[in-house]
């Protein structure tokens, strides 16, 4: 993951999977399997969207880097830890939560059901949490839509 | 809906898949190309629901598994011997090739003498000691149920037995069937999987692929009810149960094709959301099991 060569090589990689994944779906006649193997294709371009970014960059690919994350967006909304406690998923809320400095919305997030996951509840800083569990995984918080930072 | 109706080959030879091994195992036992082989299965800190549970399958189910596929030499639940003689068929297995399930939680407070199995050379065997001595010798350990891959509820806050799971006491590999309980054809599938071919094709965490190769959410019958935002609002509606906690969406198991109690229902065919039971990490986990108080606006006037 470290240098351009062996990203250029995952992304070859993540070129024949994607292929593979779409011959499957020509054949599979069930919907259950369809949505499946898009979830896996969705997953894949996730990544490689991720890699390419990375590439141009410049960027350094493993650990949690936060300029990588969607910051590009500009005008984003602020937070404070207080304002952020507010969207705990509960009363109707929003379910936000926020990974080093930037906050995502997990309100629709499927691992986040009733805004929680693994005994952690939305409405907070989970950088250590996420740092614990996930960390090299950049393609879950790319998948997440973000509504502004942590200030 | 009836699950089997469908025409899809892959989702049927998937709900088939265990009786598929479980039949090859019976023609291999049947020629005698397989020879039975010895399985003792330890109840450790738990509540016996994986043994009750193997009970009710029915592929095959437990009088073929215990007069065909092996030698049941313990299980304390079911065995007719008691007491002493009930411990020394532990002894006699012990130097055999023997199988060992376990189920329940390890207690390893006080070297584990919250659980004491019997007595073994005239002195308290502690499930921890137990699971050690056997594990060490036996050809294939399975760790059946919640308690047993993860500490489970056995486990779960304040835990003062200091419950662990059985991967945890010993240095091999465990073949880990999570679920509480675990489905009969989860155990029955792997271990004639195991008579046949040996051990199955695990994942990271200790898992056979063929019973926990795929996300209860990618498969549930709801999921377009998800895909569109149609989200019930309490109990049984007929629509996806994500906003009330339902927890499919992180465990894996092949719960919405093979269903329970002989493949007739399984919780969310039944309005109840997933409580992640086979997820590593339950209950305390997978807590809220259900919850009302949610991302979404309520507008009835309560």
């Amino acid at each position: 993951m470290q240098n351009p060569e062996s990203i250029r090589k995952q992304i070859d990689n993540l070129m024949v999977e994607i292929n593979c994944y779409i011959d499957f779906l020509y054949i599979s006649p069930y919907v259950y399997t369809r949505n499946l193997l898009l979830n896996q294709l969705r997953d894949r371009i996730t990544m490689l969207n991720y890699l390419m970014n990375s590439i141009e960059s410049q960027a350094q690919v493993p650990g949690i880097n936060p300029a990588s994350l969607g910051l590009n967006q500009t005008n984003q909304r602020t937070f404070t830890a207080e304002e952020l406690a507010k969207y705990n998923g509960k009363d109707g809320n929003p379910a936000y939560l926020a990974v080093n400095g930037v906050v995502y919305d997990v309100t629709n997030n499927a691992a986040w059901a009733a805004a929680t996951h693994f005994g952690l509840t939305a409405g907070k800083d989970l950088t250590k949490e996420f740092a614990s569990c996930h960390a090299g995984q950049q393609q879950i918080l790319s998948k997440l839509k973000t509504v502004g930072r942590l200030v | 809906m009836n699950q089997r109706e469908h025409n899809c080959d892959v989702y049927n030879n998937n709900l088939l898949s265990a009786r598929q091994i479980v039949d090859k195992a019976k023609e291999g036992i049947r020629r005698g190309i397989i020879k039975k082989t010895n399985l003792v299965w330890l109840e450790a800190t738990g509540c016996s629901g994986n043994i009750i549970s193997l009970l009710d399958g029915s592929n095959p189910d437990y009088t073929y598994l215990v007069t065909d596929m092996v030698n049941l030499m313990y299980e304390n639940s079911l065995m007719v011997q008691e007491g002493i003689n009930a411990v020394s068929q532990l002894e006699k297995v012990i130097d055999t090739d023997f199988i060992l399930a376990v189920e329940g939680a390890v207690a390893t407070e006080n070297n584990g003498l919250y659980n004491i199995l019997g007595r073994w050379k005239g002195k308290p065997l502690t499930a921890l000691e137990a699971v050690r001595m056997l594990g060490e010798k036996a050809v294939h350990v399975i760790a059946v149920g919640a308690c047993a891959t993860h500490g489970g509820p056995s486990a779960a806050r304040p835990n003062p037995s200091r419950s662990v799971s059985v991967q945890s006491v010993l240095k091999r590999k465990v073949i880990n069937l999570p679920g509480c309980p675990c489905h009969p054809d989860w155990f029955m599938g792997t271990l004639a999987h195991i008579l046949m071919y040996g051990e199955p094709e695990l994942d990271s965490r200790g898992r056979p692929i063929l019973f926990y190769g795929v996300l209860i959410h990618d498969i549930c019958p709801r999921r377009s009810f998800f895909d569109k935002g149609i989200f019930a609002k309490k109990l049984g509606e007929e629509t996806c149960m994500f906003k009330l906690g339902c927890r499919g969406p992180v465990t894996k198991t092949d719960c919405p094709k093979r269903q329970w109690n002989q493949y007739v229902n399984w919780p969310i065919k039944d309005n109840t959301p997933c409580i992640g039971c086979a997820q590593f990490g339950f209950p305390d986990k997978m807590e809220p099991f259900i919850s009302y108080n949610t991302t979404r606006q309520e507008k009835d006037n309560v």
